[in-house]
């Protein structure tokens, strides 16, 4: 009893019943008179490009690499639109902006430049001689710093030799003072400028007094023949010390032959040096005495300028170089951007053509079947087993030779239709066969009959029903092509197998064969450069492309 | 019986239309190539007379005049040339004797009238040698680090390794070309820089360190290919329904991975190794150039930069046929080692 009370009392019940007979009356229609309807759904309907994009923007890798993708093709947009050595004089400059006197130098970036690094300096160990070339300047630079001392030991046989090396660091910028031909007009407006601000005939002049080596190179001669040498030696000798003072225009100081095992060489001179340790100036002078700047040649000036100094002066900006410069002075950070702009349109551009046709061609061979498909495999079988590098190798070979091609197109067009046609030759197999694939995998599905059932024509049944589903295949294929484009044709040109040389095109591909050039020993910057840019590249579309291909890939939902 | 009937019969099936492509594709670059202008012979003991008189015994050009020489139309010299590789044409030299000629025509630029089967036969030795040893040290390599992901899928030790397969993936051959050369011959001096010949013997100690170079930039890229299929591979198997049943009988997990896993995962993975081994012959062109490998890579650069046209045309068809017959042995073997794939396209 006290059970039943319990229940009673926790139940709603309000009197005690028996369930087992109810009355009929107290039964009623759940739903009487209400209309039924499916209800609207709660959640909001998703695109399937919409719900790719949400995969994919959770993919951070591929975010990242798409932005470095978008960051590396803004630079090579913008790069050469703001750079001022794209805007040189083409007089002066027909191949576009080199400078062959700062071949070579090594990477220079303003914010790091006492760091030690990246500072254009490269660190060297060199002889007395070729320190004392780089020591003694009268250029506003200082071209070499020391770092310290080194004994260099070597032995041959028992003996032991010491010489004493020098550990420097040099500085690839100050490349010293070099001799010039201007014109009266230019030579006036440079000493105009000099006066306004106040550096003409100074110690920080651009100008800087001519030398009178061959007055000097007299004296040595009557010299050697008074310690005597006979007459052909010494004009063996003083010849290569003309050479020796027009190859190196920075030397303002009197040099001697060196004497090695007694003998006067004609090859090797060194400084002539003071009681201070100092070299003995041979500057031309006035009978006055006075420093000569110019020397009058036929209503042209021949002067001797600091040719950093000078640079500045003529161009409007520094001659510093990111990157550093290859070996005909070209800015690599400039060419670099402009082989990468070249390397990233080809690659898109190659992509979207093979896109197309691919997809024509997989369409209809996978929608289609049977023998259509057979005899289309068969060509894209023959097509896709010759090598990209034979075709190419023929079609540049051909179309340079051909002279009406090169009348119409230019040497550059040439060239480039000679690429377009080798990349797409058989570039476009890959879509095909996505294509195709994707086409055997739909076209049998039960929509797709519904739909032919319902009087659908093969146009509408191949781009309406069948293509959106292979959509996002497909464009992960053609995503996943353009680093491929971009890695066959910096190898081909790397190669040498694309030449460039003559078109003044540059490619990633160029700047790393002229890295391959400047010795990866001597300059691995020229090298560096380049080969970082690519990898950055390829790493990058992979990554993108395999985001894509995650983000596109719907039986993923709901699995990660 | 009836199996390995029909396995026979796609195999002969395959092989007489790989015959019939390469024949295509033969006809098609042959025209081609015959069809590039032509440079006369101008290096250093190249007489322009010999040249001559071998483009006609070749049945490339005729005499017109007096030293005036024509080419004959593209047509007749391809069946100038099918008939020379049954019976190759005969020329009179200058001193009388009368000399039988190639039937691969010659290379008039690279090395003055060698034939080009004996330049690409002396190109095998390194080529074969450094692709070997990339073999030998990149399938084990790329296995145990593909195996030892799958096994510890999404771990942190999968997913740092995944990004370093990525990377070795991604980055082009050269561009790790570049860096083995620069840190180990240049600034370490450890190893040679390039590939030099050492008494031309093949296997003395100087020769295996210069080629310790070429052979890892090689190697880089096929191990993360390995290591990032078996990965895939293993990690399918693992989680496949025999793999439960496995467990379920008793096996603990080693047993179960080591006997069940492991050989199901290799069965896609063996076809890949067997298309290697094919590709032992062909050489890397790049590789073998930036570390002056005399290998046949090398071979067909040169024949490239040189308008070397004859030899180019047989290195080329060489690598035609490789690639041929690499799909082929890949796609047989596929059908050899799993017997749930049918071949022969009964469906």
């Amino acid at each position: 009893m006290s059970n039943k009370n319990k229940l009673l009392r926790t139940s709603n019940f309000s009197e005690s019943q028996d369930l087992n007979n109810i009355p009929k009356s107290k039964f009623k229609f759940a739903q009487k008179g209400k209309k039924l309807h499916d209800k609207a759904f709660e959640t909001k309907p998703m695109s399937y490009l919409h719900d790719s994009w949400n995969r994919f923007a959770k993919n951070k890798a591929s975010i990242v690499a798409g932005i470095i993708i978008l960051f590396i093709g803004l630079f090579a947009v913008i790069e050469p639109l703001v750079d001022p050595r794209s805007y040189v004089d083409p007089i002066q400059y027909p191949s576009g902006f080199e400078d062959s006197s700062f071949a070579l130098v090594r990477p220079y970036s303003p914010l790091f430049k006492d760091s030690g690094w990246w500072d254009g300096k490269e660190e060297k160990t060199i002889g007395e001689d070729d320190y004392n070339l780089l020591r003694f300047t009268d250029s506003n630079y200082e071209r070499v710093e020391l770092v310290e001392e080194v004994d260099d030991t070597f032995t041959i046989g028992v003996t032991e030799f010491h010489t004493l090396k020098y550990k420097v660091n040099v500085d690839s910028y100050a490349v010293g003072c070099k001799y010039v031909t201007v014109s009266a007009e230019d030579y006036n407006a440079l000493v105009q400028y000099e006066k306004d601000n106040g550096i003409y005939k100074t110690e920080d002049s651009i100008m800087k007094p001519v030398v009178n080596s061959a007055e000097y190179i007299e004296e040595v001669g009557d010299e050697l023949i008074l310690k005597g040498l006979n007459i052909s030696t010494v004009d063996g000798i003083t010849d290569q010390m003309t050479n020796y003072y027009n190859n190196h225009q920075d030397v303002y100081y009197k040099l001697f032959p060196k004497l090695i095992d007694g003998q006067y060489s004609d090859t090797k001179f060194s400084a002539v040096l003071d009681s201070n340790d100092e070299p003995v100036p041979i500057y031309k002078t006035t009978d006055t005495g006075e420093l000569v700047y110019e020397t009058d040649k036929s209503g042209e000036f021949k002067i001797r300028v600091d040719y950093f100094d000078y640079f500045t002066y003529v161009n409007g900006f520094k001659p510093y170089y990111v990157f550093g410069a290859n070996q005909s002075g070209q800015d690599i950070y400039l060419r670099l951007a402009e082989g990468a702009r070249f390397s990233l349109l080809l690659g898109i551009g190659v992509s979207l053509i093979n896109f197309i046709i691919g997809l024509i061609w997989g369409a209809v061979s996978g929608y289609y079947g049977g023998n259509t498909d057979l005899i289309m495999e068969r060509i894209t079988d023959i097509i896709g087993n010759v090598p990209t590098i034979i075709i190419m190798t023929i079609a540049q070979i051909q179309f340079t030779h051909s002279t009406t091609l090169e009348a119409s197109l230019g040497s550059s067009g040439v060239l480039i239709l000679a690429i377009l046609l080798a990349f797409v030759y058989n570039g476009w197999i890959g879509v095909a066969s996505t294509t195709r694939m994707q086409f055997y995998r739909f076209k049998g599905q039960e929509y797709v009959l519904a739909s032919r059932t319902l009087g659908a024509r093969d146009g509408r049944l191949i781009f309406k029903h069948i293509l959106p589903n292979a959509a996002g295949t497909l464009i992960t294929s053609s995503v996943l092509m353009v680093p491929g484009v971009i890695f066959a044709e910096s190898s081909l040109s790397y190669l040498g197998i694309i030449d460039f040389s003559s078109s003044g095109i540059s490619s990633i591909g160029v700047l790393l064969n002229e890295g391959q050039a400047a010795s990866l020993s001597q300059n691995p910057h020229v090298l560096l450069f380049p080969a970082l840019v690519i990898s950055l590249l390829m790493i990058s579309f992979n990554l993108l492309g395999n985001g894509l291909r995650d983000a596109f890939n719907t039986t993923l939902k709901g699995s990660e | 019986m009836q199996d390995t009937k029909e396995t026979l019969k796609y195999i002969l099936q395959r092989l007489i239309l790989m015959v019939f492509t390469f024949i295509i594709i033969f006809v098609i670059c042959f025209i081609l190539i015959r069809l590039l202008p032509l440079d006369q012979a101008t290096g250093a003991g190249q007489d322009p007379e010999t040249f001559y008189k071998m483009q006609v015994a070749l049945g490339r050009m005729y005499k017109v005049g007096v030293g005036e020489y024509a080419k004959t139309p593209v047509m007749s010299q391809l069946w100038t040339f099918l008939k020379n590789l049954f019976n190759p044409a005969t020329y009179t030299a200058t001193d009388g004797t009368i000399v039988t000629t190639s039937r691969w025509g010659y290379s008039w630029k690279i090395s003055w009238l060698a034939s080009p089967a004996d330049l690409l036969t002396k190109g095998f030795p390194p080529t074969i040698l450094i692709n070997l040893y990339s073999m030998i040290l990149s399938i084990p390599l790329g296995l145990i680090a593909g195996i030892y992901m799958a096994l510890k899928k999404n771990k942190w030790q999968d997913h740092t390794m995944s990004v370093i397969v990525m990377l070795f993936i991604s980055v082009p051959s050269f561009v790790y070309a570049f860096l083995l050369q620069y840190l180990f011959a240049f600034e370490l001096g450890w190893l040679p820089a390039i590939r030099a010949d050492f008494n031309g013997s093949w296997f003395s100690g100087e020769m295996f360190a210069s080629m310790v170079l070429p052979v890892l930039a090689m190697s880089f890229g096929s191990i993360a290919g390995f290591a990032r299929y078996t990965r895939a591979e293993l990690t399918e198997v693992l989680t496949s329904d025999f793999m439960l049943l496995a467990r379920t009988k008793g096996l603990s997990r080693t047993q179960a991975t080591v006997r069940h896993a492991f050989r199901n995962s290799l069965v896609p993975i063996f076809p890949m190794i067997l298309g290697q081994i094919l590709a032992l012959l062909s050489g890397s062109v790049i590789i073998e150039s930036i570390f002056a490998v005399n290998g046949v890579g090398s071979l067909f650069l040169n024949s490239i930069t040189m308008k070397d046209y004859d030899v180019f045309q047989f290195v080329g068809m060489f690598y035609i046929l490789i690639g041929l017959v690499g799909t082929l042995i890949v796609d047989v073997s596929y059908g050899l080692v799993d017997p749930r794939i049918r071949m022969g396209g009964r469906k």
